[in-house]
């Protein structure tokens, strides 16, 4: 393969310590997109469920994106992908900075590990060379420090990708770290580099070289695109304020998830606002991943008071709501502080935030008290909350064990009716998004291969908040009267399309910011820039199908798992409780009940073409798109029903 | 203070708006040379990822033009009318004395070719500029 995408993969086994240089055939670009899809095929090929996520026969896929290396905008983004150790089932996660840009210009496209080292290790690669290194130096290490000392020992252009102690103790929700502060946060996967005795992978790749097969065409649809982007309503707001521009507006709304998604309004949301962090000067800077446009990614710092010296990347919304809004904290300071202290032990903020909501709202209800936790209170609001648990979740001691097992098995130690407000479904934590406030997101959280999650499937456009996303939603639909997102109607079309849509946007390296929360990159974009960029023919429509190949084949590995139609659900509190701030204009409880998902799920497996009893793909539909190797696995397997 | 020559257009850094995205350095090397290689721009930014301090640098067509004063074999002029450095390759005996001599580090240098790259603001429309437009690290003066 010619272009950017050429298929190279440094195949580690840890165990033996082999190193090998190999090539994808041409189908793991044309079937599959490259990147996140290609991936999903290596794990179906390599992971099948007789394999345990922290045994050593599992393994990691580091991807870069197909259009990385280039000046495609926001075009840096990789993807880890391997079973999970919270879910147990197939898990990506995407993540920005320099680290991909550096791999692929050190001539690789992805890295595939496997094993378990005898000892801590890093991998270190350059354009010449790959070796496994002693990582004694930095095991035991944070993610800031653990930076620093490889540099010191490769070299100062070095970017790297590390965990920190929660990813080395097992951490259910421990993330990679990549280029000291833009975390691979969910699923645990830092937990499954831990257990390969893997501490970091650095890359060296400033003197590498990557091209484009029709350099000409190429630059024509990146202006275009490039100038799309620019101009999206939302676009300055983001560079300016960031992923948190909106957590007040959300407020009002009363779709902030706030006190363990119990109420839809925060009476702090103002201090968690990227405009807040902007006006009282805790933003030093904006950042940006490889070749954004944008800089949503922020760095910033505390100079004053208790958690003066605080510096670090983010928050992000994401962050805002879960340590703020979620656990009842409208001091930023506070939130700052535990965003430093997660991303430094290379915890997700999400998963951890929403442990520690749960965890207080145990202690509210008395089924945890200070005894359970060593003396910590767990007030809402509560600062020893966010500083000394998150501590001692990522190191596993005293109550931080348990809350480090992640909310299903935290809940299931805690007992009594704990699970009902543990907000997480298939073991993953629900991510910040109130689902009860929007049903094609409740949809896409339900099915996503990962869990309760935005990041696989942003469905932001159902709002119809601008004219980009209500055109999105007339072009999927036939009607912008569909861009209200308390409507059941259509909501499998709008699902189906955005998850297609993300899939690619995942594979070339794009950021959610391009195709499904920003827009300037829609399907036709994407084939002329995969087209441009390496050479082979795509059209939009194969575009799409790729997407729909590569969400199905995710989903028949989890059916491998034993994944059926049962678990296409929500957590308990989204199906079955009314937060308390509801609007006039917001529906009547429960807001996702089992009735409207069932409707909705109904829905989108007539239309992909899902078998309704199990929600399994159906054997024409997989012949349909080429994936005649998952027939058998799924459907001659009855106990799996 | 960084002055770039007032009479010619020129590109301005302002270094605390740089996000570290590193667009400039991939659209320059690819208008240039139609490939991608982060060595081969004639803009580069020092990273320091920890406390998130960008530096990019660049030719700014400065008043001084040390580098021109310094070559030894006087392989280096000024466009009449643009105002960039021009380099004529057969002069140059790959000393480097140019890069050295650049107190604003806007010369780089390309190792394969063992020559000095100076930008050329692309012949008067730099194509960076376009991908810093909301971070404006990189503006065209005047």
């Amino acid at each position: 393969m010619d272009g950017s995408y050429k298929g190279r993969v440094i195949l580690i086994d840890l165990s033996s310590g082999s190193i090998k240089v190999e090539s994808l055939s041409g189908e793991y670009l044309t079937k599959y997109g490259g990147g996140r899809g290609a991936a999903a095929k290596i794990l179906w090929d390599e992971v099948d469920e007789t394999i345990e996520a922290m045994e050593p026969e599992n393994i990691m896929i580091f991807s870069t994106g197909v259009l990385t290396g280039t000046h495609a905008p926001m075009s840096g983004r990789s993807t880890v992908t391997s079973k999970s150790p919270a879910t147990g089932r197939y898990f990506k996660t995407s993540v920005g900075g320099h680290w991909g840009l550096a791999l692929k210009m050190a001539g690789y496209d992805h890295i595939v590990i496997k094993g378990k080292a005898d000892k801590p290790v890093y991998i270190y690669i350059t354009p010449e060379n790959v070796e496994i290194r002693d990582a004694s130096s930095c095991w035991g290490k944070g993610v800031k420090a653990t930076n620093r000392i490889i540099k010191n020992e490769t070299s100062p252009e070095v970017e790297i990708a590390c965990i920190g102690p929660a990813g080395e103790n097992g951490v259910k929700f421990a993330s990679i770290m990549f280029s000291y502060y833009n975390a691979a946060a969910r699923g645990g996967i830092g937990s499954v580099m831990g257990s390969k005795n893997l501490k970091a992978i650095a890359v060296v790749g400033d003197r590498g070289r990557v091209s484009v097969v029709d350099p000409e065409n190429f630059q024509k649809i990146v202006e275009r695109v490039r100038e799309e982007l620019y101009n999206d309503t939302d676009a300055y707001t983001l560079h300016l304020c960031g992923t948190g521009a909106t957590t007040d507006w959300l407020s009002d709304m009363s779709i902030l998830p706030s006190y363990n998604f119990k109420r839809g309004k925060f009476p702090g949301a103002y201090y968690l606002t990227g405009k807040y962090l902007r006006e009282a000067g805790y933003l030093k800077r904006k950042v940006g991943c490889a070749a954004c446009i944008y800089a949503c990614h922020r760095f910033t710092t505390v100079d004053e008071g208790p958690y003066a010296g605080t510096y670090s990347g983010g928050p992000e919304y994401e962050t805002l709501s879960s340590f703020g809004s979620g656990c009842g904290v409208s001091d930023i300071e506070l939130v700052l502080k535990a965003n430093e202290i997660s991303n430094d032990m290379g915890m997700d903020t999400i998963s951890a935030g929403v442990a520690i909501q749960w965890a207080m709202e145990c202690y509210e209800r008395g089924i945890i008290t200070k005894e359970d936790t060593g003396g910590i209170d767990l007030s809402w609001g509560s600062p020893e909350a966010l500083t000394t648990l998150l501590e001692q979740i990522a190191k596993k001691e005293g109550f931080g064990k348990i809350l480090a097992e992640g909310l299903k098995r935290a809940s299931e130690i805690v007992g009594k009716d704990s699970w009902k407000w543990a907000v997480e479904s298939r073991g993953l934590e629900h991510s910040r998004v109130e689902t009860r406030g929007a049903f094609g997101y409740a949809l896409a959280f339900a099915l996503n291969p990962r869990g309760p999650d935005h990041l696989h499937t942003e469905v932001l456009a159902e709002f119809g908040l601008k004219e980009e996303s209500r055109k999105v939603i007339k072009k999927i639909t036939g009607s912008e009267e569909y861009a209200k997102p308390y409507l059941i109607e259509k909501r499998a079309e709008i699902v189906k399309w955005h998850e297609e849509i993300y899939a690619v946007t995942d594979s070339a390296g794009l950021c959610a910011f391009t195709s499904t929360a920003s827009f300037g990159v829609d399907e036709e974009a994407l084939a002329k820039m995969y087209t441009y960029a390496t050479g082979y023919k795509f059209s939009p429509e194969t575009i799409m199908k790729i997407g729909r190949r590569t969400v199905t084949l995710e989903r028949c590995y989890n059916i491998r798992e034993g994944h059926t139609r049962k678990d296409d659900t929500l957590p308990w509190r989204i199906m079955n409780e009314v937060q308390e701030d509801l609007l006039d204009k917001q529906p009547e409880k429960p807001v996702v009940s089992q009735e409207v998902l069932n409707k909705m799920l109904d829905d989108y497996y007539e239309l992909v073409g899902w078998d309704k009893e199990t929600g399994w793909p159906r054997p024409d539909t997989l012949r349909e798109l080429g994936l005649d190797f998952c027939i058998d696995p799924i459907w001659k397997r009855g106990d799996r029903r | 203070m960084r002055r770039g020559c007032e009479e010619m257009k020129h590109l301005k850094v302002i270094p605390e708006n740089c996000t570290g995205c590193l667009s400039c350095m991939l659209v320059c090397s690819f208008k240039h040379f139609k490939y991608f290689d982060l060595s081969k721009s004639r803009i580069s930014v020092s990273r320091d990822d920890e406390f998130a301090r960008f530096n990019p640098t660049v030719c700014i067509l400065c008043e001084d033009k040390y580098c021109v004063e310094s070559c030894p074999v006087g392989a280096l002029s000024v466009h009449p009318e643009k105002g960039y450095i021009l380099l004529d390759d057969e002069k140059c005996v790959s000393c480097k004395v140019c890069v050295s001599s650049c107190p604003y580090d806007g010369v780089k240098w390309d190792e394969d070719e063992g020559k000095p790259l100076f930008c050329d603001m692309c012949g008067g429309d730099p194509e960076c500029v376009k991908h810093c437009k909301f971070a404006e690290a990189l503006i065209v003066v005047p």
